[in-house]
């Protein structure tokens, strides 16, 4: 490697990001993109700061709500995991709930979460179910993976679950619980943004950004989605920052959340396996239906498991309702699974290219996250501007919402690949691509899966979010329009058919997972 | 906590109690005021500047409410808050409301009506205008989904054939059409309109209303149960926020900047915006017989458009009661 070249790769992110917004100024100011509809930087900066006195009090909304939501959610993550790895019975009955709680589209929930709850609740609620998932799963590989010697040696001295609970577990898992708050603080900032955008609060970078949408004034829209990045990285820093100050903790949640669920039975016969897995399932109905039995709404809004049952089969209606469901869902499945592959392909792409040339994964690191902090909505006009209102934009919806969370699962599973297996081919003159091909992509097939996983309820988010704000097809559209029509049956519908859907795709990754994992 | 602390505490209640008591505004009435909230149907904007002023005013208290005002938005139902309990009155759109009394069985009465005209029209270029619903024709038209089917009943009420005109989902952002990549979108005429001549281009717009399809907007809606329990207290309502309407409407330029720093604080909106907004709606609003009014002649209208897109309106869903109360 030549010193130049070496030189290149330290500084590849700060020179990637100086040539990036050198060419966003140009194109910004020339009007070179979508008709001008792309603002250049300084416009945008210099919009900011004409507004910053409309800024802080959003701003401080959404931090607000953020961090309460942050601290509520991940308490409840935390005891979960413990009861889960103390009680492992608890985790296989819970492991439906938990991936209906991953796949719930946020945009078919909080109408409904507006409704049941007062005030500042619903937007707290948001929040803190985007930060469950990650932080459960981390917790749990934390407490699970611990040094075994350290659990025979309390064991020996008499120490019960409990006892190996509290002074080995508890202790060991501290890394992996950070590296899941670093995942789930930006998802804290916005699930807040998403509730207040819709929720109709009078303060938040949600409730500013609605209010800017209408000024057709991409500068502020842009700034509002950089000030949303930058809550977002930062609450990110702080939480790697803590991660760094307790411990050498640069392991990445997504390990956790990439892990394959434990699959060793633990009930003692087949019967006991099947009435374990039929707890699983049904569970989720019952807290469902539970919930809103406490709610005390009104029929016509909250919709049992057995409503939406009735709605799709009984009245004279479900023939119709029934054609509505199935054509939304022939426009959205086919498109989601080809947005899915393609935002998948590019993850693993960039992520082998990373793993020949690091300096190329630094480079776009900074851009890959901010394309998962813009809210969407502000994103549309030029989207539908570069794109149109076809395939095109819906896939492309779909790749920036998928790319991140694969590329970062990718990644990691690349970097695991034992480095003497490289030297042996090298060794033997494989060039680098080669050595890849030959080591690196088998022993990241597994990988592969678990980006899968992670990015099928995100899929089916794009693709709702691109059909209800540009194409006007598919499950986006009957969703909003069922919303606009009070048809509480349709939007129940919708919801669980999203739950569904994620999760049957959601399964058959793990299924295809554990198939290769058992080829190796 | 020490005794300066409590002091200070105290001095500075006793201060704010003087100067509550001061301000003849402020002075609550003898009688213990009736909670009410009231559900808006979308965030602070020059639409609700009637109730802002009725509130500031404080002709809610004067009538013996003590009014929670809420802002919408897009995930707000109006209809659905009324249901759930959370809100006691609320502004809807008179088709949605309609169509969930015949599908859904929804206990909803609508007492009054904010506009007489829906403000709802067809918003173009100059440039590219779009005049009749003739000119849709061959054109790509944004629309909010939840307004496509006012949109399909404005075009079979005008003959034209709705495959003609590419329908597609309009997301509050205007900028699309301002870069023609639309050539028409659905949204307030009392609004849009200043958004595209600030970004340096003329505007032309049609109402709905003024092609046959003949609705209100801001209908006033309750549910039946709280119209029996609260009739008294809906009566005044209606009565205060008419005098919040009056006075704002007497000179559309005066109110919005009032509100600078309270109600349209931060909105992302400006005011000038606002004051153009307050303009325009005012002949949408105002009639003789005072604000919010429903006469025989307009419900009957609202019932033909809307049996159009086969929705089944009947004179039992509006009561005018409450405005003869009055």
């Amino acid at each position: 490697m030549t010193r130049l070249r070496r030189l290149l790769d330290r500084h590849a992110t700060a020179l990637t990001l100086a040539v990036i917004v050198i060419l966003w100024e140009i194109a910004g100011r020339f009007q070179l993109v979508a008709s001008g509809a792309l603002p250049a930087p300084s416009d945008v900066l210099i919009r900011m700061w004409e507004d910053q006195a409309d800024y802080w009090p959003h701003v401080a909304a959404t931090v607000r709500t953020a961090f309460l939501g942050f601290v509520g959610g991940n308490v409840i993550a935390i005891l979960a995991a413990i009861l889960f790895v103390r009680w492992p019975l608890t985790e296989r009955l819970s492991r439906g709930v938990n991936i209906a709680i991953f796949a719930l589209p946020p945009i078919a929930i909080v109408p409904v979460l507006v409704l049941a709850l007062p005030g500042e609740w619903p937007r707290l609620t948001l929040a803190a179910i985007a930060v469950y998932f990650p932080t459960m799963t981390a917790m749990v590989v934390g407490l699970t993976e611990v040094d075994p010697r350290s659990v025979e040696l309390m064991r020996a001295y008499g120490g019960g679950e409990g006892a190996v609970m509290r002074w080995v577990r508890l202790r060991a898992s501290l890394p992996a619980l950070l590296g899941g708050l670093r995942v789930a603080a930006p998802n804290a900032v916005l699930g807040a943004i998403l509730a207040e955008f819709g929720s109709g609060s009078r303060w938040g970078l949600g409730t500013y950004l609605l209010g800017s949408l209408g000024r057709a004034d991409p500068a502020r829209l842009w700034g509002i989605g950089l000030a949303a990045t930058a809550i977002a990285g930062l609450a990110y820093a702080l939480a790697a920052l803590a991660a760094s100050r307790v411990t050498d903790a640069s392991r990445a949640v997504t390990i956790a959340a990439g892990a394959t669920p434990a699959s060793e039975p633990i009930g003692r016969s087949g019967g006991h396996r099947v009435a374990i897995a039929v707890v699983a399932l049904v569970l989720p109905f019952a807290i469902w239906w539970g919930l809103l039995a406490l709610s005390g709404l009104s029929p016509i809004i909250a919709k049992t498991p057995l409503g939406v049952f009735d709605y799709l089969f009984l009245p004279p209606t479900a023939a119709n309702a029934q054609a509505r469901l199935l054509s939304a869902l022939a426009e959205t499945l086919p498109i989601m699974v080809v947005g899915m592959a393609a935002g998948l392909g590019f993850a693993f792409l960039l992520a082998v290219a990373g793993a020949v040339r690091p300096g190329i994964v630094r480079a776009l690191m900074p851009i890959a996250l901010v394309t998962q902090t813009m809210p969407l909505v502000a994103l549309t006009p030029l989207l539908v501007l570069i794109f149109g209102r076809g395939v095109a934009v819906t896939v492309a919806i779909t790749v920036s919402v998928t790319f991140f969370p694969a590329y970062v699962t990718l990644a990691q599973g690349l970097s695991m690949v034992p480095k003497a297996a490289f030297d042996l081919v090298r060794a033997y003159g494989a060039s680098g691509w080669r050595a890849l091909r030959m080591v690196a992509l088998p022993a990241s097939l597994p990988w592969l899966f678990a980006a899968a996983r992670l990015a099928v309820p995100r899929a089916l988010l794009g693709v709702m979010i691109a059909e209800w704000l540009a194409t006007g097809r598919g499950l986006g559209n009957l969703l909003n329009q069922s919303r606009g029509y009070l048809d509480y049956g349709m939007i129940w519908t919708v919801a669980l058919v999203s739950v569904l859907v994620s999760v049957i795709l959601y399964q058959l990754a793990v299924g295809l997972e554990r198939l290769a994992t058992a080829r190796r | 906590m020490n005794m300066m602390m409590d002091r200070r505490r105290f001095l500075g209640t006793a201060a704010a109690g003087l100067a509550v008591g001061a301000m003849p505004g402020l002075l609550r009435p003898a009688r213990a005021a009736t909670p009410l909230n009231f559900q808006a149907a979308w965030i602070n904007d020059a639409e609700f500047c009637g109730y802002f002023a009725a509130i500031d005013q404080g002709y809610y208290e004067a009538e013996g409410l003590d009014l929670t005002y809420m802002p919408g938005g897009p995930d707000v139902i109006p209809e659905s808050t009324l249901i759930s309990g959370r809100a006691d009155v609320a502004l809807t759109t008179p088709d949605t409301t309609i169509k969930a009394i015949v599908d859904q069985g929804a206990p909803f009465k609508i007492i009054g009506t904010q506009y007489q005209k829906n403000p709802i029209g067809i918003v173009s270029l100059a440039s590219n205008p779009i005049n009749t619903p003739a000119d849709l024709v061959g054109k790509t038209l944004a629309v909010p989904p939840v307004n496509v089917i006012s949109v399909e009943a404005m075009l079979k009420l005008n003959d034209i054939d709705k495959a003609e005109v590419n329908i597609v989902p309009y997301a509050y952002d205007p900028t699309p059409l301002i870069k023609g990549e639309i050539d028409a979108s659905l949204d307030f005429t009392t609004n849009v309109p200043y958004t595209i001549e600030q970004a340096g281009e003329k505007a032309t717009s049609f109402l709905l209303y003024d092609f046959g399809f003949t609705i209100y907007n801001d209908t006033v809606v309750v549910t039946e149960e709280t119209l029996a329990a609260k009739r008294k207290e809906l009566v005044a309502w209606l009565k205060a926020s008419r005098k919040g309407w009056d006075d704002n409407l007497a000179d559309p330029a005066v109110w919005p900047p009032k509100f600078a720093d309270t109600w349209f604080k931060g909105t992302g909106r400006t005011i000038e915006n606002e004051i153009f907004f307050n303009t325009a709606q005012k002949p949408l609003i105002e009639t003789p017989k005072g604000i919010f009014f429903m006469d025989e002649d307009g419900i009957q209208k609202n019932i033909d458009a809307l049996a159009a897109i086969g929705i089944a309106a009947t004179k039992e869903m509006f009561d005018t009661s409450l405005l003869e109360d009055m």
